[in-house]
């Protein structure tokens, strides 16, 4: 997964903590809730990171997003539960979340009665395929790069701007039904229809690039003012009913949407709570160490904080086609070195990232199973790294991002340097603009043998996590190559086949956790952390419990009265 | 010394002569306190709490005498002085390449005839006119790694910033030609080098000297500023300027964080802006009967 989009941007960044961990402060706050009656007031959205896009077919983003999924309506959509019930998905325009045929490789959906655009208008299964095919027009890219791979004659696809004939592989025999027909079976159908993709678009209706400065809603709100990078505006799509719609809520009468604002003085604001602040949210400043120095204290923000898990994981990737790094002692020697306590407090402490000895994060959904070959302990074993280098030591460069706000920047990388001093590894540190540091590592031409990286889950699954960074088939030379290590092994590749085509997501867990654990052998990549998150709210906004799919607090379910 | 009669530079000569004594003692300084400026102690760190050090004060000890760097435990003074090794070496090493830069040009177009005069000028000009912070994050931002940082720092500062030292030189070298010694020597069959050397150079020490003092600290300032914004010296080299960047999300977790480099930075500067100014004083003659009062 990417982290390109902003809106997904609250998402990647951390995960972690357990009903447990909650304590009785949201109890208190979310008691006198209740969705019938919520109704009302103007929440308040303070974000870092600006809307560059708005256009369904432009947004990556997972399980729908937290701001698009206010107003687009997906053929499924997370299920938007807490903790472990909430990493999967449920009918959203859709009556059921599909049924599959030809070994999960056709997939038939049927649309609600009662489903309108913000005009009035029905929505039919044609505007859903038009949406798709407009998501492979080369004038709007963005999106995430699995419908291209999975569709039957779709890798050619130039959109039906260029193509007015759309795409064969989805038809739609009539106004309600909708099938996809795949080149592979793919159990994970239902997890994907919850991009922005599956939202419908009126052909009427569609301005081209243009199209993002007022998208036709579908969801409980519809835009009255969008200035890119700057500022949203919401309000209420008075077409949608709540008898269609029982997974969101829609609260508030108003969302107002502000970006482009520094994290520390989101925090500081959300926290003091003055006057409109009170109502106030965010969905991508993680607390900073202002107020983690507060937490946990008894104070009146102990009350106001939402702790959840995103998948992901923050790792070391090796080049194994590389010296020295085509060693297998090399690897091992780096993984018994690392000192996963300093890159855990790199990344702000204890509260925001755990350590990680595999590369799935702790999510059942993922199908985690625990294993840790070289053990390292907390602080790392560098005698056992300098037995297995011998007496000449090494000496090796690790590229990084050149700023810390996605946790691959010089504050972790200064952290790998000392771990590995410590074990008689001399590491250069080269900084990389993180505006293309992707761009540089995904060409196996220009890619460094050893870069830090990360990466989370496009969905609550094995698949989307182990396929990209591990299936000798998706090496991509052109760039976008995720598989760092160059890995290729056939027997990975059909395993992954395998659990592709299995439709029952607890059978297909089971057999993606024993694959990481089994590629864990290799030592491929070292894991140094997952992720944590912690979120504030405002002193009036009840309901903010995070959703186990992305780990912060739904929009579409928080209430400011 | 008559300058010495100055309170303002007695001050700013004594900070400014502790400063370089740390910068220059900075290993023997650390080895007397037990520590090192890269070695990591999570065990001084509450995790939880975002890694602010365990203890008052950001975690002040008898090993650690400034107390540890939150989020990574890096012991604090052993930082600061190796830290004002890279200000102090960069802001001097920048003045001294501006000021051999500048007087050199600025010697040229006074002495040379009416067309390099011109041609110089305009290119003072030009390098005056430049937003000198914009162009160094663009030079500094593509540059390959492997170049060693505080020498490159050095030289872009000074590059881009020579052309007041061109300037006063040119004016000041206009003035000293047209003196009667100057005309004699020219008279007797000088060469231009040889009056450059001979007869301007000497004549320009005072203004030079005057306008240097007051560079230093300038560029001091634009070697924090260039840290602070992330292009300056890499980790885990320290530096005042990327300490203060570091510092502005831990000011009220930790406010000595911000307050040790800070207070430093404010301490530097300003003695060296005494000085600059002490040394205006007594070289400049029109201020030279209020120095003697």
């Amino acid at each position: 997964m990417r982290r390109t989009v902003p809106l997904t941007l609250a998402a990647t960044l951390l995960a972690g903590a357990l009903a447990a961990c909650q304590g009785g402060g949201e109890e208190s706050s979310t008691a006198a809730f209740d969705p019938a009656t919520c109704q009302g007031g103007t929440l308040s959205v303070l974000n870092q990171g600006g809307i560059t896009h708005l256009d369904p077919a432009r947004l990556y983003t997972s399980g729908g997003g937290n701001i698009p999924s206010l107003l687009f309506r997906t053929l499924t959509t997370r299920n938007r539960l807490p903790g472990e019930a909430g990493t999967k998905p449920a009918p959203d325009l859709a009556t059921d979340l599909g049924t599959p045929s030809d070994g999960a490789k056709t997939w038939t959906y049927h649309l609600r009665d009662d489903i309108f655009f913000e005009d009035g208008t029905p929505i039919t299964a044609a505007d859903v395929k038009y949406g798709i095919e407009r998501s492979f027009a080369p004038e709007l890219p963005g999106g995430a790069p699995y419908l291209r791979d999975w569709l039957v004659g779709a890798a050619g696809y130039q959109g039906p701007y260029k193509q007015p004939d759309g795409l064969a592989a989805i038809e739609t025999p009539d106004p309600k039904t909708i099938i996809f027909k795949l080149r592979k079976p793919e159990g994970d159908f239902p997890f994907l229809a919850t991009a922005t993709q599956f939202a419908p678009v009126p052909q009427a209706k569609d301005k081209g690039v243009d199209y993002e400065n007022h998208p036709v809603s579908s969801g409980p709100y519809m835009v009255a003012a969008y200035e890119k990078k700057k500022s949203l505006s919401l309000v209420r799509n008075p077409h949608w009913t709540k008898a269609s719609d029982t997974l969101r809520y829609a609260c508030p009468d108003k969302i107002e949407v502000t970006s482009g604002l520094d994290a520390a003085v989101i925090n500081q604001r959300i926290s003091t709570g003055a006057g409109p602040d009170a109502y106030a949210v965010t969905t991508d400043a993680v607390v900073g160490p202002e107020q983690l120095a507060q937490l946990g204290s008894g104070s009146e923000l102990d009350k106001r904080v939402a702790r959840g898990e995103f998948p992901s994981t923050i790792y070391l990737a090796f080049n194994t086609k590389k010296k020295p790094f085509d060693d297998l002692k090399v690897r091992q020697a780096l993984s018994y070195a690392i000192n996963r306590t300093s890159v855990v407090n790199a990344l702000g402490g204890s509260a925001v990232a755990g350590p990680s000895t595999t590369f799935l994060p702790p999510q059942a959904a993922l199908g985690y199973q625990p294993y840790d070959y070289f053990p390292a302990g907390e602080t790392g074993n560098p005698a056992k790294a300098k037995e297995l280098l011998g007496a000449a030591g090494l000496s090796i460069e690790l590229a990084h991002e050149n700023d810390d706000a996605n946790g691959l920047g010089p504050k972790v990388a200064a952290a790998v340097q000392d771990a590995f001093k410590q074990a008689g590894i001399t590491v250069t540190l080269t900084a990389i603009d993180s505006a293309t540091y992707r761009d540089v590592t995904g060409k196996p031409a220009t890619q460094p043998a050893l870069s830090l990286q990360s990466w989370g889950a496009d969905w609550p699954s094995g698949g989307p996590f182990l396929i990209p960074i591990f299936d000798g088939r998706q090496i991509i030379t052109a760039g976008g190559n995720f598989n760092l290590a160059q890995y290729n092994d056939p027997a990975v590749n059909a395993e992954i086949d395998a659990i592709n085509a299995l439709t029952d997501p607890a059978a297909a867990a089971k057999r993606w956790g024993r694959l990481d654990a089994k590629i864990g052998e290799l030592a491929l990549v070292v894991p140094l952390t997952h992720e944590k998150d912690v979120y504030l709210y405002g002193k009036s906004v009840k309901n903010a419990v995070p959703d186990g799919w992305r780990g912060t607090y739904d929009l579409a379910r928080v209430s400011v009265k | 010394m008559r300058v010495l009669h100055d309170r303002g530079f007695t001050v700013g000569a004594a900070i400014a002569l502790v400063m370089v004594t740390v910068a220059v003692a900075a290993p023997l300084l650390t080895a007397w306190e037990g520590q090192d400026p890269t070695t990591f102690h999570n065990d001084l760190l509450d995790s939880a709490r975002g890694g602010v050090p365990i203890g008052p004060l950001g975690g002040i000890s008898g090993d650690h005498w400034l107390g540890v760097e939150p989020g990574t435990g890096r012991d604090l003074f052993a930082r600061v002085v190796f830290g004002a090794r890279v200000s102090l070496g960069v802001a001097v090493s920048a003045t001294v390449l501006q000021v051999l830069i500048g007087v050199g040009v600025g010697v040229a177009a006074g002495l040379g005839g009416r067309h390099l005069d011109a041609g110089l000028s305009r290119l003072v000009d030009l390098v005056l006119a430049f937003p000198i912070l914009v162009l160094a994050i663009a030079l500094l931002a593509i540059v390959p790694p492997s170049w060693p940082r505080p020498v490159l720092l050095a030289v872009v500062i000074a590059m881009l910033g020579w052309g007041g030292t061109a300037r006063i030189t040119r004016g000041e070298t206009l003035t000293l030609r047209a003196r009667d010694y100057v005309a004699a020597a020219r008279v007797s069959g000088a060469g231009p080098l040889r009056v450059a050397r001979r007869e301007i150079l000497p004549g320009l020490a005072s203004p030079v000297l005057t306008y240097a003092a007051f560079v230093l600290p300038t560029n001091m300032i634009t070697e924090a500023g260039l840290s602070f914004l992330g292009v300056g010296v890499r980790p885990p080299t320290p530096s005042w300027g990327q300490m203060l960047s570091t510092a502005t999300t831990w000011f009220r977790a930790d406010p000595l964080y911000v307050a040790v480099p800070g207070g430093l930075l404010f301490a530097t500067l300003l003695a060296f802006v005494l000085v600059a100014n002490g040394v205006r004083r007594v070289l400049d003659p029109r201020q030279r009967t209020e120095v003697l009062r």
